[in-house]
Formats: C-alpha cells, structure tokens, sequence
C-alpha cells in the first residue's frame, strides 16, 4: 500500500534532486514508448534537441516560440501571485493584438518607431480592457474570475473573427477571409535575426523582478495574494489593488498580442494565439511565479515544442505520438513539484529511509 | 541560485542570437524527398485524407521518399514546418491549404534549389507552382443526382467561406440541378469553417427546417451527411466518397483524386523538366472525379451522370457556358459564350436558382 | 492506581526534522486506565512524539510497543487498528456531513452492513461512554464542544482504546471544560488509556493520575500526580524555578482613550454581528474581554481599527471620531491591534515572508523612495528579536518555519514598535508555553504602566482575571456584562459568556 505524507518543510538541495529524478524518469518512460514505436530512443531525443537548437535558424525559431510564452506568463504570474485566476491570458492576448491591429492599418504611414509605439500602447490598452471586466466584478461582487477570464477568451476571439471576416477583411485576397500584412512600418524590426519582441520580453523580465521584490506595489500585491485581512488591515486598498494588478496583468498579455502581430504574423490572425495563453499558466506554476525562471523556463517549454514539432517529420510519426511524448515528459515534471512537497511511502516502509537519502528532508 | 540561473540564460539567449542569421543548411542529396504540409488531421475523412491518399500513391508510384505533418496552422508555424522539412532532406515541398501561400513564398525565395507545389492559391514563384482542379466539374454531375433526388424542389448546401472556389462550386452544382429539375432552388448557409463538424451539423439542420431533401457541402467534415442521415432524406458528399459515415443517406460526391497529378510533377522534377505553373486539371486530367453513385442516387441518375461525363471529357460540356443569369435574372453570359478562367477564378455572384447572399 | 499494566511503551524514540531534533530518546509508558498528562512549554516535542504513537510521522529510531509486542505504523489508519487515536486540536472532521457520516465514512468493515445497524452500532458506543451527541446534525452547526464529542466518539467507534487528546481545551467555556472531564472519567472507568496533551497546570493537576514532562524534546521525569504540585512540575518544565503569579500592576487610571458608544456592525451579508456595543478605555488600564470563541471579538477588533463596515454607533478617541476613517489613518493615529487566529497566521502576518517584510507591513507606505528600504527595518527586526528573545535563524527566515511562539512575538514586537496609545491584543498568548505567556504579560504590564490603555482579549479566565483591571464579557455580538477583575469568579464570567443564568444551557453553541 502506498501513502503520501507532506513533507513538513523542503530543502533546496532536496528540491533539485526530485526535479532531476523526474526529467530522467520521464526520458526513461518516454523511451519505452519510443520503442513501442519501434524507434531509436537515443536518435528521438537527439534529433529534439536538434529540432529546438540545433542550427541558428531553429535557435531563433525557438526563441520566437518563447517570446510571448514568456511576457505572457509574466503577465498571467502577475495575477497569479494575488490569487487572481487569470486564465483570460488567451482573450488579453488576442484583444491586445486587435488594438495594435487597428493602428497597423489605420496609420500605416507614421514614422516606423511613432507608430511601433503606439502599437504597444494599443496593445496594452487591449488586454487591459479584457482584463478589466473579471478584475472589476470580482472587486466589486467577488464574482469567480476564473469562469469570468476563461469564457472572455472565447469572446475575444469570436472577435477576431468577425473582424476577419467583416469590416478588416482584405479585399485584394480573392475573397479568402485574411486581414491585410501590416506595411513595413508596422512591423517590429529584427535584431540579431529575431524580432524585437526578445529585447521587451527581456526588459520586462528585469522591470518585473524589481516590481514585485523591491517597490511598495509589488509588496502589497504579495501582502493580498498571501491574506486578504492582512491587507486589509495594513490598510491597502484592496478593490483598487486588484483592479490595478489585473489591468496590468491584462496589459502585459496584449503586449505579447502586439509582439505576435508585429514582429512574427505581420497581420492579425485568428491562430495569433496559438494556445499561449493556456501554456503560460503551466509555465508560470513550474516557474514557482519567479520572473527569472519564467524566462529559464518559457524558453525550455519553447524547445519542447518545437522539437516535438520536428521529431515528427524527422521521423514520420503522427502528431498525436509527438503529442505524447511531450505529455509524459510535462507529467513526471509536473508530478515532481508534487513530490518534493510530499513523501511516499510503502506499506510501513519510509521508501527514502530505506534507500538512505532524502532523511534530512522528510 | 535562481539569479545566477537568469544571469547565465540570458547570456545564452543573446550569444545565440547573434549567431543567427548566419548560415544555411547545407547537406543535399540527389534523391527526391518531398514534405507535404497538411491543414488538418489525415483522419479527417475529407480534405487532408484525400491529399494523404495522393502522397501514399505517390510513394508507391514514384517510389519516392516522403514526409508529413498534420494540423499546421496557416501562420508563420507553417515556414518553420518547411524549413524543419527541407532540413531533414526534402527538395519538394507541397502545401495543401490556400493560408501557407505567403509563407511558402518566403520560404521559396530562401531555397532556390527546392520545388514547391502550392494547393488552391494564386501566387507562384520560379521555384514555385501553384496546382487545384476544376473540381466544379464534378459538382455539375453531383447536381444532376440532387436534382433528379428532390421532391420538395429545394436543396440545402453548407457552404464554408464567401469565396471564389466555393462560390463557382455552388453555381456548378446548381447549373447541374437545374439542368435536370429547372424549377429546384439550392439554399445555402455560410459556416465560416472549413474544419467543424458540430456547426457544419447545425448548419446543414438548419437547412433541414427549412425544408431541402437533400443536403450538398462544400466543407471538410461528414458533419452535414450525418444531419441528413439522421433526418431520414438525401447527401452529396465532398473530398472523398463518405458513403461510411452516412449509408442511408449519401449518393455522391465530387471527389479529389490528387496522386496522378503528384507522380507527373515528382517525375518532371526528377528529370529536370519541372517548369514553375498555374495548373488548373480537369476531369480530363482524372484530377476530379464524381464518386461511385450509391444505391441510393435515384433511377436513371448512372446513365444521365455518364452522359454528361462523356461531354465533359470531349469538351462539349462546359459548365459555365451561356447563356448564364445571375439571381435578378440579368444575363451575365450571352449565349454561345463560355466563361474564361479569369473569370471564373474571381467569381462573385451567384447564378439563377441560388438562394444566399455573398457579403 | 487499579491496573497497572502497561499496554503502550516507546523506548528510546527520536526524531529529527531537518536540522531540529524534536525527540531525542525518549522513553514513556502508559499504564491500562490511566490518564496521563504530557506536560511542557512549545516545541518541547509532545505533539511530534503523539503523532508518531498516532502513525503520522515514524520515528528515526526507537520503538513503540502495544501490549509487549513492537508495531510499527505507516499511517493513522495502521495506528487505529492497533486501538490508538488521536483527537487533534483542529477536528478532522467532514464539516458538511452529519456526525454518523463523520464515524462511518473511512470505515472499511462492514461494507455490507445495514446503515441502520450501523448507527445501532454507534449508538451502542455512545451510551457507553456517555458521549451525548445528535448523530443526525451537521458538523458545521457544532460548538466546538460538540465537535470533541464526536471527534472522540468517531475514534472510539473505530475502537480505539489509547485516546490521545491533543490540548483538547484551548478554546473551551469552564463548563465545557467540566463536561470534557467527566468523558475522560468515564473512558478511564471503561478501562481507556487517555493521553492529555496540555500545557495548564490546573487542568493537568485535576484530571490526570500521571504526569510525564518534557523539555527540549526529551523526557524528564514522570510523577504521580499526588506526589508533586504545579511549581514543581513548572520548574521541571523550564529547568529553572519561575514565578507563577500574574502580577496586576495598581496604576493610577488616567484619561479616558476610548469610548464606544452603541456600536453596531454588519458582516459581509449584511447580518448584525454586533450589537450596541458600548465601551469605555482608559490610559493605564486593561480592560479584559472574555467570551467563548467567535461571540464577536474579532469583529471588535476589526471595527475599531476600521475594517468593517459600522452601520451606527461611535467610536471616539481621545474626543475624535473614528468611524469612517480609512484603517491606515487609524493606525497612525496609535491604535494598534493585533489578533491571533486560532491558526495564529490568519491575520496580521504573512506566513511565506520573513521576519522584514512583515515588520515591514506597517510601515512600508511612510517611505518615500521609489524602491523599499528594508535595511532599517532589518535593524529594527534584530532589536525586536533580542528584546523579546525571539528564536529564528534570522531576519530574512521565512516565518512560516518558526515556532508558534516565536511568530506571535514577531507580532506582538511589530504592535509594541510603533508604541501605541491603544493597544488592542486578542488571544496574544493562544497556544503559547507559560514562560512565553509570562514573558507576554510581563510586557502588557509594562506598557500599562507607560499610560497605555490595554483591550486584552483572552480566553484563559484566571489568567483575565489576575491581568485585568475590569472585564467585559460578550456573548453573541454583545455585551452581556462589565465586572470589576478583582471581585469577579470565574463562575461568574462562566455563566455571562454563555448570555444565561442558567447552569443547564451551558454547553450550547453561541
């Protein structure tokens, strides 16, 4: 019979032995199914790290997967950190992409930075507007935000389909319903063979680790997610906090929704989302909502999938193996976090005891 | 820990950006490879299916290598698809869905030395075609089958999006019912999807209420046959012979058939004849086909079909040749006209007997 | 002393968390019907080495005998099966479930048996011990008294004989208190083992036949009750002597502080949760409040400081009305509060921050710069935590690691540090070791001599009444009656609590 007992307190060293156990257990496991396929499990792995780093092209590649999963997990860990469930991130990025949208096509010939900043500010403004409705309820009828942020998404994006198919329909594209490529003043300019987006993603990094460790408001955002009445006694404006938090948290999903349309669609397009908005909350629950290991691990998560992406042309297998494969590597790593904070042990057996490691940390 | 950890990541980050950019992959081989690049699932029974049974042909036929990947978005995802493809070996790249066309375009202008094929769209390059059929052709004779099956004179069609390829489809199709039921009108309902079964359901329902017997689609799901399935009347099906997903109710359907065309182009580019196009097959090309018609297509509909084949084939029959009313009832081809492909590839209105609305 | 069998012994039992040693060879036996009382200061190790015999940890080393033959156990469950439960402090109880679900659910034998004959069964129990409790009632509608009922019931159903009873009064009306003993009587008459956690003498002194104490994770002695007395067994506990009495410094009262004049307040829904409130304080005073738990104290606390809604009624400071005004504006106005939760982290502390950040939380927004300074608060942490001995690895620690004791100095330093005029403590000592407790109301003195008007809110009668100058008693959202600390009885404040001059009603929910 096997129990789990939490562990009454972690050490770090403890911590980092759990998570490499469980990367080599889900190579491992992932092995066998590699085998089942009647493949080389050695040649898999090695052909997915090829897919993710293997020459400059892929790197970049790879590193333009991670740009909005990482300044959306930054902006969805923002919430996170006030208990606010954003899983809106989806619908903020969308909105804030149809917001620099607008400028894209509107104001084709301002001056390439005048107008890349307003793309910004729009993009912004974007998410925070769809930030604002779950913010502002659950302030003021603490409404569940979670329903709240996850149905906007849909709303978002029927939006964004409208708009493709409506009034922002291209018409020099045979009738096919495609928004028109942005002029070349809207687009990001590329450094260093990526798109812009990596310097802003990078600058928020740092901006945000400052914000939450080292100014009044990043305090107080802490203060709220661990205790409501803490707060409220301390005498921070709880109701304006939150709505601020959230706007702020919306903003910086519109600004990877920005990112998307400027520097790697160059138009608006329904799969501008691509999922990122769901992917950036595992991202930022495996980051422990740590602004520096987001960036470590939206640019892990990044390779996973594009390596995934190329093992199955590499290979001819079907999406759905590739699908696999890259869930059981997510589930041991998941499951990690899950025991480093709990212990197993077997029917009258402390398992760790037993192997001789681990006593310090039970 | 954590800082030293984010210290040293985004050293990375930026050394490897400064790397990129520089070289290209290089490894070629004489052997023809070619990566097909699919919109949907192989399993989706339509569309992709149809363009996957093309690829094992091919494979068999030409004895060539090849290489797939289902679900690729048409969004710049696509480019790192063909790059991942021409990487590991392939010197042709076939895309099936109009949304790659720009991104295969830029990725043709980086590889010179590689062939590629673009389904259904309009842009070609020196080392890029373009390819679709006249599949229009086909609809004209799955018309006649609707035409000569309806008792209530009405028929439904799901359509997907208000473009020129759908657009012809459903006047061909209707030029086929009328042809043989000129009384009969074909309502169409607009799902602005390609790939949805449930709304393609709930369109061709809709339609139902609205009295049609028989249910025609241009979408890539059996979302509609089984809505006409269920309500006990009549189908044509789209892509592929959908006689498994709704066997009470399918009769036809146009069909693709897109190995041979594969073959002939992996050949001309093995022995160095490939020459950049617009092609634009017929039934005369076995590119389109009409399905096998089922039992449940109506007397005398095998004969009528085989006959207007037989026209097609010899170019008697032309589909769009005059004299041809619009829904006001304005002649828009004079008698002894025909329709030249310009026009029909910008086709924006619908012909006499249609009952919808192009935005 | 009528059997004197042993039927449970750990021998030579450690463990170690982390670098903390929490048991260090310990050794102890229970005899057959006894009550044994384990008596020592925080973090002395009677709760680790309890959850050890209940199977929730496993020692590192040692061994537990039942009845001669040595066990070992892998979870609770193991533990019951070898007729060992354990009531917590905090019931795991199923609140939504009625108290017949609570006993059978988890239960794996007797899948098939009939609900009827189940509750037969139930009842059957219930009778033996005298464990009155309506089995159709849901958990949630419970005193906490009635909770213990049936969190005792629940394990003796699953036929426990060792019952160990985790500092089972903490929270209980001395009437309540009775009735719990009156259980344990008849469980030791019924030939049950009770084991009794706690750390106040007087209860420890009535009930139990033994007394083992610990210290610093070991075992230091085990004595008959009738063989020693409360100083001893203290300075065992401490390892040194240490004076009992509670000392109520005479000070002359100065000027009115406070004054609450009719005060009603709502909750969230919009219910009354108090009710005319109307109180008076004064400079150099403590004004003590007693009340079963949850009669509105909180609430107390949180209106004055502004943090509910006041829906009439005043609450003037030196002339000044309060209500209305923002918490912050409150507090610099120096009015401090500090309340200590039943799960002391609650309110006031933010458990996964250090000691900095939370001394922090009251001053932060007086800074001026754009960045938070924390090296002056960093100093002032190390001053409070020589000041009031605190115990931690340093300032940067999380507090969630400390001690329960060492948190709520934290605290309590943080209040003092921004020297108050009004100083508002509720539960200030909850769950504490006398010496802390004694160090605390050394330090509550000391501010009343300093002219500070004291709102001590406490649970302990006898420790209110030798603390407080007068003492108000609340009972549902009011008032029920003020006294004068040094003519009252604990009877007297037993039966005001409870609204009633009625001995029967006594246990009742408030």
């Amino acid at each position: 019979m096997i129990h789990f007992v939490r562990r009454k307190e972690v050490t770090h060293g403890h911590a980092v032995r759990v998570r490499l156990y469980a990367v080599g257990l889900s190579l491992a496991t992932a092995a066998i199914f590699i085998l089942l396929m009647g493949l080389d499990p050695v040649k898999v792995y090695s052909a997915l790290v090829d897919g993710a780093f293997g020459n400059e092209y892929r790197v970049s590649e790879t590193i333009k997967k991670a740009i909005p999963l990482l300044i959306t997990s930054l902006g969805i860990g923002l919430a996170f950190r006030m208990q606010f469930w954003n899983i809106g991130g989806e619908g903020q990025i969308a909105m804030g992409a149809i917001f620099a949208t607008f400028f894209a096509l509107n104001t084709p010939d301002l001056p390439q930075p005048l107008l890349l900043i307003l793309m910004l500010a729009a993009g912004m403004a974007g998410g925070a507007f769809w930030a604002l409705v779950p913010a502002w309820l659950r302030a003021r009828w603490k409404t569940n935000e979670t329903i709240v942020t996850l149905l906007l998404n849909y709303v978002a994006f029927n939006v964004l389909i409208f708009l493709q198919q409506g009034p922002w329909k291209d018409p020099a594209a045979h009738g096919f319903p495609k928004i028109a490529n942005f002029g070349p003043n809207a687009v990001l300019p590329e450094v260093f063979g990526v798109h812009a987006g990596w310097i802003i993603a990078l600058i928020l990094v740092g901006v945000l680790y400052i914000f939450m460790r080292h100014t009044r408001t990043g305090y107080e955002i802490s203060v709220i997610g661990e205790s409501e009445r803490t707060a409220l006694y301390a005498g921070i404006n709880i109701r304006r906090r939150i709505i601020s938090t959230v706007l702020l948290s919306g903003a910086i999903c519109g600004l990877a929704g920005m990112v998307q349309v400027s520097g790697v669609a160059k138009t608006l397009m329904p799969q501008i989302t691509a999922n990122v908005g769901y992917t950036a909350i595992i991202v930022s629950w495996l980051s422990m909502l740590s602004a520096p290991v987001i960036l470590v691990v939206s640019i892990l998560f990044a390779a996973l999938l594009e390596g995934g992406a190329f093992i199955q042309t590499a290979f001819n297998i079907p999406e759905a193996a590739a699908n696999i494969l890259q869930a059981l590597i997510l589930f041991f790593v998941l499951g990690a976090e899950f025991l480093v904070r709990y212990r197993i042990t077997l029917k009258g057996v402390d398992v760790e005891s037993v192997s001789g490691k681990g006593k310090e940390a039970v | 820990m954590q800082r030293v950890l984010a210290v040293m990541v985004a050293i990375a980050f930026v050394l490897g950006l400064t790397a990129v950019g520089c070289s290209k992959s290089g490894a070629k081989s004489d052997k023809i490879k070619v990566g097909f690049v699919y919109i949907g699932p192989i399993g989706d029974g339509g569309w992709t299916y149809a363009h996957d049974e093309g690829r094992r042909f091919l494979e068999k036929e030409a004895g060539v290598e090849t290489k797939y990947k289902e679900n690729v978005p048409e969004s710049p995802a696509a480019e790192k698809v063909m790059e991942d493809m021409i990487s590991q070996g392939c010197n042709v790249i076939i895309g099936t869905s109009f949304g790659y066309m720009d991104y295969m375009e830029n990725v043709a202008k980086r590889h010179p030395d590689v062939t590629f094929l673009h389904c259904a769209g309009y842009k070609t390059g020196k080392n890029m075609g373009t390819f679709f059929g006249r599949i229009y052709q086909a609809r004209y004779l799955s018309g006649i089958v609707a035409g000569m099956k309806t008792k209530a004179g009405k028929i439904g069609y799901v359509a997907a999006y208000e473009i020129p390829e759908v657009v012809r489809g459903i006047n061909a199709f209707t030029l086929g019912v009328r042809s043989v039921n000129p009384k009969a009108v074909v309502k169409v309902k607009w799902t602005h999807t390609w790939y949805d079964p449930a709304k393609e359901k709930d369109a061709a329902k809709a339609l139902l209420d609205e009295g049609v017997d028989v249910i025609a689609q241009h979408q890539d799901t059996a979302g509609p046959q089984q809505a006409a399935e269920e309500r006990n009347v009549w189908s044509i099906g789209y892509n592929t012979d959908m006689n498994s997903k709704a066997p009470k109710a399918y009769m036809t359907a146009p069909i693709w058939n897109w190995g041979p065309y594969y073959v002939r182009q992996i050949k001309a580019v093995k022995d160095g004849s490939w020459k950049s196009e617009s092609y634009w097959g017929g039934m005369n090309d076995d590119i389109v086909r009409l399905a096998p018609l089922t039992a449940n297509a109506p007397e005398g509909a095998k004969d009528a079909v085989d006959k207007v084949t037989k026209e097609i084939l010899t170019g008697a029959q032309k589909v769009f040749q005059g004299p041809l009313k619009d829904q006001t009832g304005a002649v828009k081809v004079k008698d002894g006209e025909m329709m030249s492909d310009g026009d029909m590839l910008k086709f924006d209105w619908f012909v006499e007997g249609v009952e919808g609305k192009i935005k | 002393m009528e059997a004197q069998r042993v039927c449970v012994a750990m021998r030579g039992i450690s463990k170690v968390f982390g670098k903390v040693v929490a048991n260090h060879n310990v050794n102890i036996e229970f005899y057959e019907g006894e009550v044994h009382a384990l008596l020592g200061e925080n973090g002395a190790g009677k709760s680790t080495l309890m959850n050890m015999l209940a199977g929730i940890y496993t020692p590192d080393r040692g061994c537990i005998e039942i009845n001669g033959s040595t066990s070992v156990f892998s979870s609770p469950a193991d533990a019951i099966r070898h007729g060992i439960g354990m009531i917590h402090q905090h019931f795991k109880l199923v609140e939504a479930m009625t108290a017949l679900e609570n006993i059978l659910v988890g239960e794996r034998t007797g899948f098939f048996l009939s609900q009827g004959r189940r509750r037969t069964r139930v009842e059957e129990v219930a009778a033996r011990f005298g464990l009155w409790v309506d089995l159709d009632r849901r958990v949630y509608d419970m005193s906490v008294g009635e909770k213990q009922i049936l969190a005792i019931l629940q394990v003796l159903c699953r036929g426990a004989r060792v019952l160990v009873l985790d500092e089972p009064t903490t929270v209980f009306t001395p009437q309540e208190t009775k009735n719990l003993f009156a259980i344990i009587r008849r469980m030791k008459a019924e030939g049950c083992t009770i084991i009794f956690i706690s750390h106040k003498m007087d209860e420890v002194m009535e009930i139990s036949d033994r007394i083992t104490v610990l210290r610093k994770g070991e075992t230091i002695q085990t004595l008959d009750k009738h063989h020693t007395n409360p100083r001893h067994l203290t300075e065992l506990m401490v390892g040194r002597a240490v004076d009992l009495s509670i000392e109520r410094t005479p000070v002359a009262q100065g000027d009115l502080l406070l004054e609450i004049a009719d005060l009603v307040v709502a909750d969230d829904l919009g219910h009354d949760v108090l009710h005319q409130i109307t109180l008076q304080l004064r400079a150099g005073e403590i004004l003590g409040i007693a009340g079963i738990a949850n009669s509105g104290q909180r609430e107390l606390c949180e209106s004055i400081v502004g943090m509910m809604k006041i829906r009439s009624g005043s609450v003037l400071f030196c002339g000044e009305e309060l209500v209305g005004l923002e918490t912050r504006e409150i507090i610099a106005r120096g009015i401090s509060m500090s309340f200590i939760p039943e799960d002391r982290l609650g309110m006031g502390l933010v458990a996964s921050m250090d000691m900095v950040d939370n001394v922090l939380l009251k001053s932060y927004h007086h800074q001026k710069s754009v960045l938070i300074d924390r090296k002056s608060i960093s100093d002032r942490c190390r001053t409070i935590i020589e000041k009031l001995d605190i115990k931690t690895p340093g300032v940067h620690h999380p507090i969630r690691d400390l001690s329960g004791g060492n948190i709520q100095k934290i605290l309590l330093g943080r209040e003092l540090d921004s020297s108050p005029k009004v100083l508002i403590m509720a539960y200030p000592t909850r769950g504490l070791d006398i010496n802390t407790c004694h160090t605390i109301y050394d330090l509550m003195n000391e501010q009343k001599k300093a002219g500070v008007g004291i709102i001590f809110i406490g649970e302990e009668l006898d420790v209110l009444i030798q603390l407080s100058d007068r003492i108000a008693v609340m009972c549902r959202g009011e008032i029920t009656g003020e006294v004068d600390a040094s003519a009252t009885t604990r009877e007297e404040l037993g039966l005001l609590m409870v609204g009633q001059r009625n001995e029967e009603t006594a246990g009742e929910p408030a």
